[in-house]
């Protein structure tokens, strides 16, 4: 039978009062007894614990008996505890917070029927001057589906947005046109009512509706005899003949959707994304070839000269993650880092600590604890830091989610819907916290343990520095490197910020507020009805208080959507093949509303409408490459490839080149008067654009105000400032400068603690050596120098290994810089000499001490 | 005086406090103070047994069932935990003690002749 812990205090109290019986029998005062008896003694904890170990006793026993005497050891050094578990709470809630977002985006197969099978069906172009997401064009679609073999079903879908009226204000839904197959290749089916049939995937058959889940519970209350009641969509009434479940939002984050109904157009193909369920016995290989196979079948389209069609056949998740995956692994880099600078810190709290703890290691091997066991003893200890920062950091993981999902850009992170903490997470920060325990534990284990019981039981011999003394620099140098390379990483996308901020966009953003429209096609199904629209709401825009100037565009800079084409230039020169421009419609008095310059010529006005001459503004780029050295106004083009006399556009004016797209490029661009387009496609997307005059009061309300005025039904959409739509822009990298940001600048707290510590413990252990410098004549400021001199000496050495390995890491960033290189210069010496000054003054406060240290009093000590 | 002397105390012990606590036990039961007193009183106070090698010990020896322990009233009716050597343990002090024996003669025969060498 194993005495217990109790039995063990009891037997030393009783041996203590015999003791003390015996000494007070010889005639020893009440106190004396006391204080000899305990004296002779030793300390009663360390004796009672060393006991206990010699129990011995099983794996687990000994475990607990470990895991106790670890929980007495830290709670004997409150202080020290507290440190290393909050070191370890933010740095691995940190992870844990980043793991979530991760494992929620990219890890967790999409929430679908066996989902590693759904792979999406690609055979576009790849020569274009932009990237097009994977898919297909219409006619290949409609073959592929016919011929193909390797999938079980194939389907089409293509996002929309669907304004939604009746019952209450109208507002814009996002939703999708879904094949009849598509609900079967996902392999979900509706929760209410059924999917769509064949027949209503024809055009004009087509009037039906499957809603989410929320959109049934939020603007149907979930009413259960929902199915077969109708609503309105762009004017267009369906019915509703399915609900599907709860957190079915594919693709991205549709509330509703329609047949795809496909309508050849004679003149126009339209490419959208195909998703198809492989067979269980054919590989994406397979599909490829068949796919390339069947596309090359078809009769050659002369349109598609000179184009290169490449077939991929690529995992469906990978297409839904795509551009997240690179920066949120690169996230998820730099929060392993903070990792490792904690565990630099927490291993060096431990050597010091260590340091501290030798007599009472020593009396442990004298007494016959082997190297092993106090191996084991130590690393619990460190494990159960690391375990009791693991639970604290699970607190900061919780709080760091929420922050993370409230400032991830909106719409920007697919399958953001789906973050949670879940096991997994659990999981993940359970094994990071043992697995960082032991990573931090096993040095100073190791170097504990190894200790000679003669050397550290020897009194009195205090040797300089001591052995951990070059462990503990390591450490500091090492963390101060890991968070200069976070450093540079976010100097560079504050740099990439700046830049993107002080561009020169060829606009005027400021006070400007923008509104956009989309003018349902049943409604407004003819350019003139629409054109009058424009022109309504433009003159009722125009008489709010205090505008100054409006405009409208099909196409706003920034939109992140346009009209590309080329063009045909009258005269004997033919344009360049493959010179395309973006071809948005204006209204007069666009450039003045935005402040884009006009640099020739004249700006369209209310004359130039329908049955007057055609007329066009270029931008500076299209005069200099179309006409160089001429003058553009009164030159003709025309937008046909065959003009006929009256196809000709004459050129009347030239304005800026304006920064169009995400990457930030001007692009060269052609403006065509909305009062003559004739096409509805062309004008019924309308972006306004409202300049107040300075001062003036928000015109926000007044512009939705008149919207409704003009069309009760017609949703204003992007109702804000053209200053956020531009941070709307770059609200991906500025997401990336934020959290970047957050981990360097805790990078440098911790690391800035460590290099405090480390040298504050550098001060103590030499004490005698400053007090017997101080005594032979050494300055304060000798003693001060002297610690600074070390503090800088690790600073540097961190930081040059720092600048070798940002060099070599911050490569990953490329894509997320803005006319910024990765090794920038500038950056590279900003971040090295904030983080040697934030050193030393972590430094100097420890070196003040060592100036004030009294040189009798170091020598006297022990 | 060199070396320290919490040193040489400690490496004194280390391979014969077993053997000490064993012997001690051979004259009846005893608890851990008894047990202390006793080594101090029976080698004219040169041996002080350290409490944070004794206990150790003690429980060490208790585990490899050389030495029992149960719970009883000392004289002055306080609970103490008095220890019993065992049969096993009474096997094992012989062992030791021969070995000491062999150990210490082996000690002497090195020590004779230089004290012999000496003036």
């Amino acid at each position: 039978m194993t005495p217990s812990d109790d039995e063990i205090q009891e037997e030393i109290a009783a041996h203590l009062r015999m003791a003390i019986a015996d000494r007070m029998a010889r005639g020893a005062s009440r106190d004396e007894a006391e204080r000899a008896a305990r004296a002779e003694f030793g300390n009663v904890t360390h004796v009672a614990e060393v006991t206990r170990e010699m129990q011995g006793g099983l794996w687990l026993e000994r475990l607990g008996q470990d895991l106790r005497y670890g929980w007495r050891a830290l709670r004997r050094t409150p202080a020290f505890t507290l440190v290393a578990v909050l070191t370890l709470a933010l740095a691995i809630g940190a992870n844990s917070a980043v793991f979530t977002v991760v494992d929620s985006v990219l890890l967790q197969p999409l929430p679908f029927r066996d989902p590693g099978r759904l792979y999406a069906v690609s055979y576009l172009p790849t020569n274009l001057p932009f990237e097009l997401p994977p898919g297909l064009d219409d006619r290949l679609y409609l073959e592929y589906r016919r011929h193909d073999l390797r999938f079980e079903r194939v389907t089409g879908y293509q996002r929309q947005e669907l304004t939604l009226s009746g019952g209450g204000d109208a507002t814009r839904v996002p939703g999708a046109r879904a094949g009849a197959t598509f609900f079967a290749v996902l392999g979900v089916q509706p929760e209410l009512g059924r999917g769509f049939t064949p027949e209503e995937d024809e055009a004009g058959n087509d009037r039906v509706v499957i809603l989410s889940d929320r959109l049934w519970r939020a603007r149907f209350n979930g009413d259960p005899a929902i199915l077969g009641k109708t609503i309105t969509l762009d004017g267009i009434t369906r019915t509703i003949v399915g609900v599907m479940p709860r957190g079915f939002t594919f693709p991205a984050a549709s509330q509703l959707w329609t047949p795809l109904a496909l309508r050849l157009d004679p003149g126009n193909s339209f490419i959208f994304p195909v998703v198809g369920r492989l067979r269980a016995d054919a590989t994406p290989e397979q599909a490829k070839s068949e796919l390339v196979a069947i596309a090359r079948a078809r009769p050659e389209d002369p349109r598609a000269a000179g184009l290169t069609p490449a077939a991929a056949i690529i995992p469906l998740q990978d297409t839904v993650t795509g551009k997240a995956q690179a920066s949120l692994y690169i996230l998820a880099g730099a929060v392993a880092f903070v990792l490792l600078i904690a565990c630099a810190n927490v291993a060096n709290l431990l050597l010091i600590r260590a340091a501290t703890r030798r007599h009472e290691m020593a009396l442990r091997v004298a007494l016959g604890a082997s190297r092993a066991r106090i191996v084991r003893q130590l690393l619990t200890e460190s494990v159960l830091i690391a375990l009791l920062g693991g639970t604290a950091g699970i607190i900061v993981a919780f709080v760091g989610v929420h922050a993370l999902l409230a400032i991830a850009p909106a719409g920007r992170i697919p399958r953001i819907d789906e973050v949670h903490l879940n096991g997994w997470v659990l999981g993940f920060t359970l094994t990071v916290s043992l697995v960082t325990g032991i990573l931090f534990g096993v040095v100073p284990a190791r170097s504990g343990a190894r200790r000679e019981p003669r050397e550290a039981l020897g009194h009195g011999t205090r040797l300089v520095g001591g052995p951990h003394r070059r462990l503990r620099a390591g450490f500091v140098t090492g963390e101060i490197a890991l968070a200069l390379v976070l450093m540079t990483g976010a100097g560079l996308m504050i740099k990439s910020f700046l830049v993107m901020r002080s561009l020169d966009t060829g606009y005027d953003a400021s006070r400007v507020v923008t509104m956009a429209v989309d003018l349902p096609p049943i409604a407004y199904a003819d350019a003139t009805r629409i054109r009058m629209f424009h022109t309504q709401l433009l003159e009722r825009l125009a008489r709010i208080p205090g505008v100054d100037a409006v405009g409208a565009v099909s196409f706003r800079p920034m939109a992140g959507m346009g009209i590309m084409g080329n063009f045909s230039v009258e005269g004997p020169t033919p344009l360049p093949h493959g010179y395309s421009v973006d071809k948005p419609t204006v209204s007069p008095g666009y450039f003045g509303a935005l402040g884009i310059r006009i640099l020739a010529g004249r700006d369209f006005t209310a004359a130039d409408r329908a049955g007057a001459p055609g007329v066009v503004v270029v931008s500076q780029a299209v005069a200099r490459h179309v006409w160089p050295g001429q003058d553009a106004v009164g030159k003709r083009i025309s937008m046909q490839d065959d003009p006929g006399p009256n196809d000709w556009l004459t050129v009347i004016g030239v304005v800026n080149d304006v920064v169009q797209d995400e990457q930030l490029t001007r692009h060269s661009t052609i403006y065509l008067p909305y009062l003559q387009t004739t096409s509805p496609g062309f004008i019924n997307h309308m972006t306004y654009v409202v300049r107040p005059v300075p001062g003036a009061a928000n015109v926000a309300p007044a512009m939705r105000a008149a919207l409704r005025d003009v069309d009760r039904g017609v949703p204003a959409q992007a109702l804000q400032t053209m200053d956020q739509s531009m941070l709307d822009t770059i609200a991906e990298p500025v997401f990336q400068m934020r959290l970047l940001t957050a981990f360097a600048l805790l990078a440098l707290l911790l690391a800035a603690l460590g290099t405090y510590g480390v040298l504050a413990y550098d001060v103590t252990e030499r004490t005698r050596e400053i007090g017997l410098r101080l005594a032979l004549g050494a300055t304060p400021g000798n003693v001060l120098r002297m610690v600074l001199r070390r503090t800088a000496a690790l600073a540097l050495a961190g930081a040059l290994l720092g600048l070798g390995g940002a060099l070599t890491l911050t490569r990953v960033l490329t894509k997320s810089l803005f006319e910024v290189q990765p090794t920038d210069p500038v950056t590279l010496l900003a971040v090295t000499v904030v983080l040697v000054l934030v050193a030393l003054a972590a430094g100097f406060v420890p070196a003040q001490r060592a100036t004030r240290i009294r040189a009798l009093v170091a020598l006297l000590q022990d | 005086m060199n070396p320290p002397r919490a040193l040489s105390r400690i490496e004194l012990l280390q391979g014969t406090l077993d053997l000490i606590i064993l012997q001690t036990l051979r004259w009846g039961p005893r608890h851990g103070y008894g047990i202390a007193q006793m080594i101090r009183a029976s080698s004219d106070d040169v041996l002080q047994v350290d409490t944070g090698s004794l206990y150790p010990a003690l429980y060490r020896l208790e585990r490899q069932g050389w030495i029992a322990a149960e719970w009883s009233k000392s004289e002055n009716k306080q609970r103490v935990r008095v220890y019993t050597l065992t049969a096993k343990g009474r096997k094992q002090l012989e062992r030791e003690r021969s070995q000491w024996e062999q150990l210490s003669h082996a000690i002497a025969a090195i020590l004779a002749p230089s004290a012999e060498s000496e003036p």
